[in-house]
C-alpha cells in the first residue's frame, strides 16, 4: 500500500488537511468519576475469581450461618466485656489477611463507627456515654464480620449457599444472574463512557443529553440480553427449577471454626446471664 | 509519530503487555495481530490515551503521554481529536437520538458554526454512503450499518490517526469489502491506520507493515504484512492458522 496523499482523492478537502483546533475548554468530571467508580465495581467483582479469595478455606455455609449468629448475639448483648471480647476475635481474623484487603475493610469499619458515634453524641453529653460507647462498638463489630465474609467469599459461593439455608430456587436464580450482569452491562457502559471521554473533544454544550443517551442505550441493550436469554433458557429446556450442586466436604479448617464460634455462643450466654 | 519504548502494562495481577517496542510514522497503515487476550486492545487503549503504561514511555508527535498528562483535562482532549478510535462493538459508541447528532456530537464540540457542522456531516454521510439514514436512531440499524455510523463520529473528528479494534467482526463480506477499499482510500488521504485483526484474508489489504503478538504478550514479528503471511509456521505457533490444516502461499493471500 502506498503511504502519500494521493491528488484525485475523493475524500472531501478538510479530510486531507491537518486539524487546526484550538481547544474549547470544558469540565468532565462527571464522566471521569463515573469511569472510576465503575471502574472500582467490575474491578471488585473480577477480583472474586482470583486467588487471594480461594486461599480463604473455611466452608461457605458455615461462615454464612454464624456471622449471621455473630451479628445477631452482637446486636442483643448487654455486656461490655463480650462486644470487646468479639472484636479482638474479628480484629483476629483481620490481622490473618492481606494488607490490601485489612486496609479496605478497617476503612468501611472505622467511617461507620465514626458516623454511628457521631450520631451517639448527644447521647454522651446527657450523661449515656455507655450507650454511646458500646453502639460504635457494636456497629465496628457488625461492619468488620461482614467485611470479612464479603473480602473473603465468592459472591456465588454465597448464592450458592443460600439453598442450603432453604432459599427458594428462583430467588437464587435471580441473583446469580444479576451478579453476571453487573460485570456484563458494567463493561458495556464502562466501554460507552470511554466512547464518550475519546470523542469529548471540546465543550459539550449538551452534556445531560450525552449521558441520557448512554442512560437509554443501555436500558435498550439491558433488555435484549434479558430477552435473548430468556429465549436461551427456554431452549435449554428451563422449566422453573435451579439446581445448586456442591458437596458438603468439612475439613479441618472448619472444625476448628466451628469450635471458636462455640465458644463465642457459650461465652455469649455466659456474659450476658446476669 | 508513535513511539513506544520498553512498555509494561497489567490488570491488578495479570500482564497485559510485556516490554512492548514500537515506533510507528505518519501515514502508516499497521496491523496489529495475535491471538485472543495477547494485548492487542490493551495496546489500543494505551495508543488512545485511555490508559497509561506501568513502565517504559509512550510518545505521540514526540510527547510523552503519562498518566499525570492523561488526568489534565485539556491534554487529554487535544490527543483524543488526533486520535480517533473506531471500537470493536459499535454499540458502545453511539449514544446520540439520531444518526446526524451522532456524527455532528464531535464537530459541534470544536466549537464550529452550524453551516460548518452541517457540512462536514453531510460530508461523512455522503463518503460512508449512509446519507439515507441521517435522521434514523443508530441503535436500531444493522450491524455494518452502526460500524459505518461509528466511523463515520471519528471521521467527522478529521484525527491524524485512526485506531480500529476487530472491524471486520460481525460484518457480512460485501460491508467487510467496502470498509477495506474504504480504509485504503483513507491511508492514502495521507492518514495513519492502526487496525487490530484476525483476518488473515483482508489484512494484506488494510495494511503494508504487520506486528504480530504471542500470547506472552510480547511482539513476536514485526515485518511487512506479505512477509508475516508468509510465515505459516509462525502463525501456527502464535495460534491465528488451524496447526492441523496445510496451508500454500499465493499472490500473499493464504489458500487452503
Amino acid at each position: 500500500m502506498d503511504n502519500y496523499r494521493e491528488e484525485h482523492s475523493d475524500m472531501p478537502e478538510w479530510l486531507l488537511k491537518d486539524e487546526n483546533y484550538k481547544l474549547q475548554s470544558d469540565r468532565d468530571t462527571f464522566v471521569n468519576k463515573s469511569i472510576l467508580s465503575l471502574l472500582q465495581v467490575i474491578s471488585r467483582i473480577k477480583t472474586q475469581d482470583s486467588a487471594k479469595i480461594k486461599k480463604y478455606k473455611v466452608n461457605v455455609p458455615l461462615k454464612l450461618a454464624f456471622t449471621f449468629l455473630l451479628l445477631i448475639m452482637l446486636s442483643v448483648s448487654r455486656s461490655f466485656i463480650f462486644v470487646i471480647i468479639i472484636n479482638v476475635y474479628l480484629l483476629l481474623m483481620l490481622s490473618m489477611m492481606e494488607a490490601e484487603q485489612i486496609i479496605k475493610i478497617l476503612k468501611v469499619s472505622l467511617g461507620m463507627a465514626f458516623f454511628t458515634f457521631v450520631i451517639m453524641l448527644p447521647a454522651v453529653f446527657w450523661g449515656n456515654s455507655f450507650s454511646g460507647i458500646m453502639i460504635t462498638t457494636k456497629a465496628f463489630a457488625t461492619i468488620t464480620a461482614v467485611g470479612i465474609v464479603s473480602h473473603t467469599t465468592k459472591w456465588s459461593s454465597i448464592t450458592s449457599a443460600l439453598k442450603r439455608f432453604f432459599v427458594p430456587d428462583m430467588f437464587i436464580l435471580v441473583l446469580d444472574i444479576t451478579i453476571k450482569y453487573i460485570v456484563m452491562l458494567g463493561d458495556f457502559t464502562l466501554n460507552m463512557l470511554y466512547a464518550l471521554k475519546l470523542r469529548s473533544v471540546g465543550k459539550n454544550r449538551d452534556k445531560y443529553a450525552s449521558l441520557s443517551g448512554i442512560a437509554g442505550t443501555m436500558f435498550i441493550k439491558s433488555k435484549e440480553m434479558a430477552e435473548d436469554m430468556y429465549a436461551a433458557m427456554e431452549c435449554r429446556g428451563f422449566t422453573g427449577e435451579y439446581h445448586v450442586y456442591g458437596k458438603l466436604k468439612h475439613t479441618l479448617v472448619d472444625y476448628i471454626y466451628i469450635l471458636i464460634n462455640i465458644g463465642i455462643i457459650l461465652m455469649f450466654f455466659y456474659f450476658g446471664r446476669k | 509519530m508513535i513511539e513506544i519504548k520498553d512498555v509494561n502494562y497489567s490488570y491488578s495481577d495479570v500482564n497485559a503487555l510485556n516490554n512492548i517496542n514500537i515506533r510507528i510514522e505518519k501515514g502508516e497503515a499497521v496491523a496489529l495481530m495475535g491471538p485472543n487476550g495477547s494485548g492487542k486492545s490493551t495496546l489500543l487503549k494505551l495508543i488512545n490515551g485511555i490508559i497509561s503504561p506501568d513502565s517504559g514511555v509512550y510518545k505521540f508527535n514526540h510527547e510523552e503521554i503519562t498518566h499525570k498528562k492523561l488526568q489534565d483535562n485539556k491534554f487529554t482532549k487535544l490527543l483524543h481529536q488526533k486520535i480517533g478510535f473506531v471500537f470493536q462493538n459499535s454499540d458502545t459508541q453511539l449514544f446520540c437520538s439520531n444518526v446526524y447528532d451522532e456524527i455532528a456530537f464531535g464537530p459541534r464540540q470544536m466549537g464550529m458554526n452550524e453551516a460548518d457542522v452541517e457540512k462536514r456531516v453531510n460530508d461523512c454521510l455522503d463518503l460512508l454512503g449512509i446519507q439515507q439514514f441521517r435522521d434514523r436512531t443508530p441503535y436500531h440499524l444493522s450491524g455494518g450499518e452502526k460500524r459505518k455510523v461509528a466511523l463515520a463520529c471519528v471521521l467527522s473528528l478529521n484525527p491524524e490517526v485512526i485506531v480500529l479494534d476487530e472491524p471486520m467482526n460481525g460484518l457480512d463480506p460485501r460491508t467487510q469489502r467496502w470498509l477495506v477499499e474504504f480504509l485504503v482510500k483513507f491511508n492514502k488521504a495521507g492518514k495513519t491506520l492502526i487496525t487490530s485483526t484476525h483476518n488473515l484474508e483482508l489484512v494484506h489489504e488494510i495494511s503494508s507493515r504487520a506486528i504480530l503478538f504471542d500470547e506472552t504478550h510480547t511482539i513476536a514479528a514485526d515485518t511487512t504484512t506479505e512477509k508475516l503471511l508468509e510465515n505459516i509456521e509462525l502463525l501456527k505457533k502464535v495460534n491465528l492458522v488451524d496447526p492441523n490444516v496445510n496451508y500454500k502461499n499465493h499472490n500473499s493471500h493464504l489458500e487452503v
